[in-house]
């Protein structure tokens, strides 16, 4: 049976054991200099109930591992959250999970728990990371009172700096994705839409190598220098 | 429920969504359309997916023991190995969306002789071998796959099909049974200086109809039959008179390991009923025509003696309807296309010397010796059910006056053996090939002066016709004739360059039909669309290779399987070449013979046209392979002459 341990104002009930689990939970580290192919990335994508990044939730967590330039298929994550009330809105109709099935989910607490757990002190890459980010922060403080620090990478940033050939028309998950020819199983299910952008990062992380970007700091300088680059032309 | 389910039920539902998907799309190629829906989770659970960059190696022979079974998700991928003839690498397959590598060298725990490449941006799934190795072991469609698509065990594979049209059929229907099962008994054997009243009541107390004479090491000396006794008893021998003295002497002999094919296809060129077995020069075991007649419905050797003792050319034609049903029942059997190119031979063979002889007794001995010559497929042993006739007529003659006067006695004779084989089904050659022409009717001065005119004059009509005439072979009368003529051919053509320059240009005519991005290139347009044509897209690309090679480095031999022989022993090309080489004409030749029985059962015209679409993935994909052994065949013609 579990003890509740409650908190004043507006931090989140969590049990002895809650608490516990999130201070296990692993400190980020600085960016890791090892060639890309070595190490262990989350890769990430988040299904909401809208685009909102203030008022908008968390509806369920997709994830795939990429560790030594391979996606492991037996290393997968995706969890369902639970969110009382949740009416159908206009982005039921993108990620296709139906209000019933987000009341039998996870209590987001122990979903998110069981999240950062299997991310451990990996950096995260999303496509559109910014938007990932800042769901993914705003559900860890909410639900755990939980500061994320962990680096986000993003896909839709890192795609254009590599592929400087690929049409500037190119755009969002799909574009890329045809660009590639790649074949997505179910599109805008969070665990789906995390395999393709896992196997975009697997095309980009060749490339990279390619062109003699092959740390995660090489990389951030890469993406530093274009971003004051299109800072300044505009 | 404790912490840890909830995570394991977590991520069992992704596992479960990604996984499903993957499945989904394995589910569309052998051998994963065939696998138990829990062997193919378990494979996929067990998956990496990792990404080639284009012209980046996969596997390479000094990796060391193939570690991982891959499977290709998206892209194209090379296997390269050295060149043969030149510097460089070639490209020895090509493996495509859905297929697997390397099965062999992960069957064989060793590490690949190929390198494997991306041809272009690749995905592929990996396998630990560890996980290959227990699903190897449990799936029947796995292993099944594994073994039949590697190509260096694709003959095992076809003796496990063999064997396996044996199980349902009954062992008694196989032409691929050991001789050594066959012969169950003991055979009956005797001194040789036993009378013959002792023999014959041996055989008659034992209910055999042979003995076998032996010495005292049991080395066969002789074989004594029923027919023996016939003659003995017509020439009115003693009885008391020892066996040896009136025994066949040095009776033919084959191993224990020799099939029963090798069996009747002996009995039938030698007219003998009994085979001796012998190991070691010890005699241990008879088998008889009758051991063998209770193999088969249509019985090969019952058929050839029928042919051969046929009394009118009427009959001879009605016995095609027998060899019909006889290839139809041994390919049902899943005889080999080598073993039935080889039996229509012989059975053609038969059928043309009959119809000579019946023709010489109707229309009277010219009395002047012939030889009967054969050319083109004929001439190579390579005949199908669906053949032309292409034949000639060697004689001696002293000078060219004598030989024009031969020539008006043979041409109305050859017209009419030309005329009853058609009727026979040999269909009248179209461009006219045949003895009764007078340009085919002609002494061994003559023949060797056309073939030189061949050699030395390279235009586009001598070159095809020196792709007919060049495989020519005796089927009736003396052979000798022939094989001087073939030493002359074979002088001419080794030592002129140019004129195997011209013959390597012509082999590179026909390309085989596969395309760098697609499967195949089929025809466009037509009532050919879609289609290629197996024997002038896949077997003449062997048989025109295969026959410049033999040419000019002196070899004899005419059919397209044992030049390539010849050509491995004499070090022209290498061994492993020249087993992918057979394997694949042997592969394409088969498919084209499973075309024409389908045909002739749905009483469709002979075509060689096939539509890839309508072969299974399996079918298609080794048909594939075997276009481009055609290809490196030409390739290396090409490298060979600098063309």
């Amino acid at each position: 049976m579990s003890t509740f341990t409650w908190f004043s104002g507006r931090s989140p009930a969590l049990t002895e054991q809650q608490i516990e689990r999130r201070q296990q939970l692993a400190e980020t580290s600085t960016l890791d200099e090892r060639p890309l192919q070595q190490q262990r990335f989350v890769v990430l994508d988040l299904e909401t109930t809208g685009l909102n990044m203030r008022r908008d939730q968390v509806l369920s967590i997709g994830a795939v591992v990429i560790d030594n330039g391979a996606i492991d298929l037996g290393q997968l994550f995706e969890c369902t959250l639970q969110r009382d009330g949740h009416q159908a809105s206009a982005s039921t109709l993108i990620h296709g999970i139906a209000p019933s099935e987000i009341a039998k989910g996870e209590e987001p607490a122990e979903a998110l728990l069981a999240f950062m757990e299997f991310v451990g002190d990996s950096p995260l890459l999303a496509f559109h990371a910014e938007f990932d980010q800042r769901m993914l922060a705003r559900a860890l403080k909410q639900s755990l009172g939980y500061r994320l620090q962990h680096g986000f990478f993003d896909v839709a940033e890192i795609a254009p700096l590599l592929c400087p050939k690929a049409s500037p028309n190119l755009h969002g998950l799909d574009g890329w994705t045809q660009h590639f020819g790649l074949q997505v199983l179910q599109r805008h299910h969070a665990s789906a839409d995390a395999l393709v952008t896992a196997e975009l990062a697997l095309i980009l992380f060749s490339k990279a190598r390619q062109q003699g970007i092959d740390s995660l700091p090489a990389l951030q300088q890469q993406l530093n220098s274009r971003r004051r680059q299109r800072a300044h032309s505009i | 429920m404790s912490k840890a389910d909830d995570f394991a039920q977590a991520g069992k539902t992704a596992v479960l969504q990604n996984i499903h998907g993957t499945v989904e799309f394995l589910q569309k190629f052998p051998p994963f359309n065939q696998m138990d829906m829990a062997h193919l989770a378990y494979l996929v659970e067990n998956c990496q997916l990792r990404f080639y960059g284009e012209g980046e190696t996969i596997i390479k022979p000094t990796d060391g023991p193939v570690e991982h079974f891959f499977i290709v998700k998206q892209g194209r991928v090379h296997g390269e190995r050295p060149h043969s003839a030149r510097r460089g690498t070639e490209t020895t397959f090509e493996i495509t969306t859905g297929e697997c590598f390397p099965l062999a060298a992960l069957i064989g725990e060793r590490a690949t002789r190929t390198e494997h490449l991306a041809a272009e941006d690749t995905f592929c799934l990996l396998l630990p071998r560890a996980i290959f190795i227990k699903l190897f072991a449990q799936s029947n469609a796995l292993r099944d796959f594994a073994l039949r698509g590697v190509s260096s065990l694709l003959d095992q594979v076809n003796q496990q099909v063999q064997l396996r049209a044996v199980e349902t059929l009954g062992a008694q229907y196989s032409l691929d049974t050991r001789l050594r099962d066959l012969a169950m008994r003991q055979p009956i054997s005797c001194a040789p200086g036993t009378p013959l009243r002792e023999a014959v009541k041996l055989m008659h107390e034992q209910h055999v109809g042979s003995v076998v004479i032996v010495d005292a090491g049991r080395k066969p000396l002789g074989i004594f039959t029923l027919r023996d006794l016939r003659r003995a008893v017509a020439d009115g021998s003693a009885m008391d008179q020892p066996i040896d003295s009136l025994m066949t002497q040095s009776p033919f002999h084959l191993a224990p390991d020799a099939s029963a094919f090798d069996a009747a296809i002996a009995m039938t060129e030698r007219h003998i009923a009994h085979v001796c077995l012998v190991e070691n020069e010890q005699l241990c075991g008879v088998v008889s025509e009758r051991d063998l007649f209770s193999l088969q419905r249509v019985d090969l050797v019952h058929l050839a003696r029928t042919i051969r003792h046929a009394g009118r050319v009427e009959t001879l034609a009605a016995l095609r309807g027998d060899v019909r049903q006889l290839v139809d029942s041994m390919l049902a059997h899943g005889a080999s296309s080598t073993q039935i190119t080889q039996l229509i031979t012989l059975l053609n063979d038969h059928t043309v010397c009959r119809v000579i002889e019946l023709t010489l007794e109707d229309l009277g001995d010219p009395g002047v010796p012939f030889t009967w010559l054969v050319f083109g497929s004929e001439g190579r042993s390579e005949q199908t059910l669906h053949t032309d006739q292409d034949n000639g007529i060697l004689f001696e003659a002293a000078n060219a006056a004598e030989a024009a006067a031969i020539r008006g006695r043979l041409l109305p004779l050859a017209q009419e053996i030309n005329r009853r084989l058609a009727t026979c089904d040999f269909t009248l050659c179209k461009g006219n090939i045949m003895a009764g022409n007078p340009e085919l009717c002609l002494s061994r001065q003559e023949w060797a002066q056309r073939f030189n005119s061949f050699v030395q004059q390279a235009t586009p009509e001598n070159l095809l016709a020196s792709s007919i005439y060049f495989d020519l072979r005796a089927v009736w009368g003396e052979t000798q004739g022939c094989e001087q003529l073939r030493i002359g051919l074979l002088q001419q053509v080794s030592g002129n360059s140019l004129f195997q320059r011209m013959l390597a240009e012509n082999a590179l005519r026909q390309r085989p039909p596969v395309g760098m991005f697609r499967d195949f290139v089929v025809a466009r347009k037509g009532a050919e669309k879609d289609t290629l044509d197996l024997k002038v897209q896949g077997l003449t690309p062997f048989v025109d290779g295969a026959r410049l090679l033999a040419l000019a480095h002196g070899i004899g031999a005419c059919n397209t399987l044992e030049r390539l022989r010849a050509l491995v022993q004499q070090g022209v090309i290498e061994a492993l070449d020249g087993a992918a080489y057979e394997e694949a004409y042997h592969y394409i030749q088969q498919a084209r013979m499973q075309q024409h029985q389908l045909q002739a059962r749905s009483a469709q015209p002979y075509s060689n046209r096939v539509d890839p679409d309508n072969l299974n993935h399996l079918d298609r994909r080794i048909l594939r392979e075997s276009f481009r052994q055609a290809q490196r065949l030409q390739s290396s013609l090409a490298t060979r002459y600098q063309l």
